[in-house]
């Protein structure tokens, strides 16, 4: 028979049996749009996953510290009572007799330890800039002499402090960032930087509203690719003289006070204190070592620690390697300064293209899953097929019978057949990829990024086919090989 | 579609049929049942023949037997110089299609295909488009008085029109031989009778029949009948 005759009527077959064709249709309908959203959730992922590190330095590092889970635990059953218990900060290049010199900064105590560990080689280097200070005193006094560092730090008491790492808190600082740039070869820059969420208040807002306030040096806007859309970013300035400007991302501004002209040189108030609106962010779109410029409030350094951070700031120190291929080597570096100024400090290290990875590699999972998911959306709808096949091949048996009384060729029967089921497939797959284009605004509403394309439509269509056709065969050739007698006697 | 290597040396030009000692048997359960027993006949071309026989007789086997739709046994079985018994499958098929003509009690149209989709059908299994196809075959749907039921389904005629459109589909083809299974059995008397009347003309106009009956009145129709009893031919 020819192809074209065959065709008509398979065609006829299917238009005498809409319905029947639809519901027989159903599960391929699923598995065609299910596919069709996997290949569209998976290239928004990526998509999304591109634009959110686009602005991203990949050779760029950040360091942070978190206490121990313990070390949290025990300060929060023994808040109220520390005094001056915290190590701040070791010195750097301090030699070797004093790492057994830091406290272990008891909580219950607060009392002044005594130093007991040997002698302060190289004492000219220690800076009267130490971090030091109580827990809830606050500041960085201005220790002239190291009678006074004294105070600040308690003997260890004996016990093993290589076992008890980040039990105190620490807090990095500018003297850190100096610590790297000097001592850590093949980087770029070093920045430090903190954010917290803070009440905001003015402009256009009713009521306070919370937002990332970030408080960032001069060369943050360089090292995280920050293009202004108009006034200045934070200067060396304006973190030296802790003034209380704000440069607002760009969404912020819009949020906040309606447009970025609007917004220029207004007054924001932060934590109820006010800032003046130096500059406006251009849409960045993008994640920059954790905050989210477009909806972030930047501040100085400096101000920020002053007013906002409290008592336990957690800044990041943000290091750009100078050659990618050399991050590794780069914050082994980091480590061991680090190391040396806080022995029993474990840092947090991130770098950019270990979060890209991640992002890419949890992206690749969701869409293993989502691809998972199909196949056995595709395989259950075949069955179906397969099933629907097998009850019309009975149905149809006294048909096939006819068509073989009259000559019809097992090959003939076998391809109606195949076609048939191809034809169903085609008609879901369809169907599928319809559907799916009308539910991806429903995805879209609920913050999924959908980016349909032809190739998913395509592909969708042709695993249709293949599922249709791969489970249609079966019955199809069962159908052929019915016996002409048999199969027309069957009522 | 004459097959010179199936050719039996000594068949008659005039013979259209020929089944020599034919044995067909079914197996039930552990039973055999021998249906056709030594089954010898001819049947020449443009004759109109009638194989008259009670139920279970063994004349639906017979009839599947000269259709091609089933090999007998044993025996040799000749249709227009072919030997059948030699025969294998696919060849079958296609002597169903270009050399039988089957016009069956239940009519077996398609239900979902309108008249001329049923008539067209053993045509476009020969490879010929539905074009042609509709074109060569209206001659024939003409002799049936069906010009106007080409777009109608089988379930829209009466039992009568729609054993025309079986018949139709019988011919259309131009088969050597038209095999009537019980033709007017689902009909009511005086349209059975117009339906033999065609086969009488049909025979006339030089088409081989043969039909298969339980009923002498019908048989009586044929220019030959032989009776089949216990699966044993008696002329």
């Amino acid at each position: 028979m020819r192809l074209k005759e065959l065709l008509r009527i398979v065609w006829i077959n299917i238009i005498q049996n809409k319905f029947k064709v639809v519901l027989t249709s159903i599960g391929i309908v699923v598995g065609a749009a299910t596919i069709v959203m996997v290949i569209a959730i998976g290239r928004g992922g990526q998509m999304e996953v591109a634009e959110q590190f686009k602005n991203l330095n990949a050779g760029a590092i950040d360091i942070s510290y978190e206490l121990s889970a313990d070390a949290r635990e025990s300060r929060q059953s023994g808040s109220g009572q520390t005094a001056g218990g915290g190590m701040e900060r070791a010195v750097p290049d301090m030699g070797g007799g004093f790492p057994g010199a830091f406290a272990t900064g008891s909580a219950d105590s607060g009392s002044a330890g005594t130093f007991g560990g040997g002698g302060l080689p190289d004492m000219g280097n220690f800076e009267g800039g130490f971090p030091g200070g109580s827990q809830d005193g606050g500041g960085r006094p201005d220790f002239g002499d190291f009678g006074n560092f004294g105070s600040d730090f308690i003997m260890s008491g004996g016990f093993d402090m290589s076992d008890r790492m980040n039990q105190e808190q620490i807090t990095l600082s500018e003297a850190d960032v100096e610590d790297i740039e000097v001592f850590v070869p093949g980087i770029s820059a070093v920045s430090i930087s903190y954010s917290s969420r803070t009440s905001v208040e003015g402009g256009e807002l009713e009521e306070a509203v919370t937002y990332t306030v970030a408080g960032v040096k001069e060369n943050y806007a360089e090292m995280s690719n920050l293009t202004l859309e108009m006034g200045e970013f934070i200067t060396d300035s304006n973190d030296e003289n802790t003034e209380k400007v704000c440069v607002l991302g760009a969404q912020a501004a819009k949020e906040i006070f309606g447009s970025a002209l609007d917004a220029y040189d207004s007054i924001l108030y932060i934590d109820e204190r006010p800032y003046v609106v130096n500059g406006i962010l251009s849409e960045m779109g993008s994640v920059s070592s954790g905050i989210s410029p477009d909806q972030a409030i930047f501040i100085p350094y400096s101000t920020g620690i002053k007013y906002i951070a409290g008592d336990n700031p957690n800044p990041t120190v943000t290091v750009i390697a100078e050659d990618v291929s050399d991050v590794e080597t780069v914050i082994a570096n980091i480590e061991t300064v680090l190391a040396d100024s806080y022995p029993n400090a474990e840092f947090t290290v991130n770098d950019a293209g270990s979060k890209m990875e991640a992002a890419s590699a949890s992206n690749d999972t969701l869409t293993m899953l989502l691809v998972a998911m199909a196949a056995i959306v595709f395989i259950v709808g075949g069955i179906g097929i397969m099933n629907v096949l097998f009850v019309s091949v009975k149905e149809r048996t006294n048909e096939i019978g006819i068509l073989k009384a009259l000559g019809c060729t097992k090959k003939d029967i076998l391809l109606e057949f195949l076609f048939e089921a191809a034809a169903i497939s085609v008609i879901g797959g369809l169907l599928g990829v319809g559907f799916s284009f009308g539910i991806t605004p429903v995805v879209e509403r609920l913050q999924v990024r959908v980016e349909l394309s032809a190739m998913g439509a395509v592909m969708a269509v042709c695993f249709a086919v293949i599922t249709g056709t791969v489970f249609g065969f079966y019955p199809a050739w069962k159908a052929s090989r019915l016996i002409p007698v048999e199969a027309l006697n069957q009522e | 579609m004459k097959n010179p290597q199936c050719e039996e040396a000594g068949i008659d030009d005039g013979t259209m049929l020929r089944l020599r000692d034919v044995n067909k048997s079914y197996h039930m359960a552990q039973e055999e049942l021998h249906i056709l027993k030594n089954i010898s006949l001819e049947v020449s071309k443009g004759e109109f023949l009638a194989i008259l026989g009670p139920s279970g007789s063994g004349k639906s086997t017979l009839m599947n037997v000269i259709g091609c739709m089933d090999l007998a046994d044993s025996g040799e079985y000749y249709l227009d110089g072919i030997a059948i018994h030699r025969t294998k499958e696919k060849a079958l098929t296609r002597i169903r299609n270009q050399e039988i003509g089957f016009i069956f009690q239940k009519y077996h149209l398609i239900p979902t295909y309108t008249v001329m989709q049923n008539i067209v059908m053993p045509l476009l299994m020969r490879g010929m488009s539905y074009q042609e196809a509709a074109e060569s075959c209206m001659d024939t749907i003409r002799l049936l008085g069906l010009e106007n039921r080409m777009e109608h389904k089988p379930s829209e005629l009466s039992g009568g029109q729609q054993q025309r459109v079986a018949i139709a589909r019988a011919l259309v083809g131009r088969p050597a031989i038209l095999l009537a299974d019980e033709p007017t059995g689902a009909l009511d008397s005086s349209t059975g009778k117009e339906v033999l009347a065609l086969f009488s003309q049909l025979n006339r106009l030089g088409n081989t029949i043969v039909m298969i009956t339980h009923d002498l009145g019908v048989a009586k129709n044929a220019s030959r009948v032989v009776r089949i009893v216990d699966g044993e031919l008696q002329e």
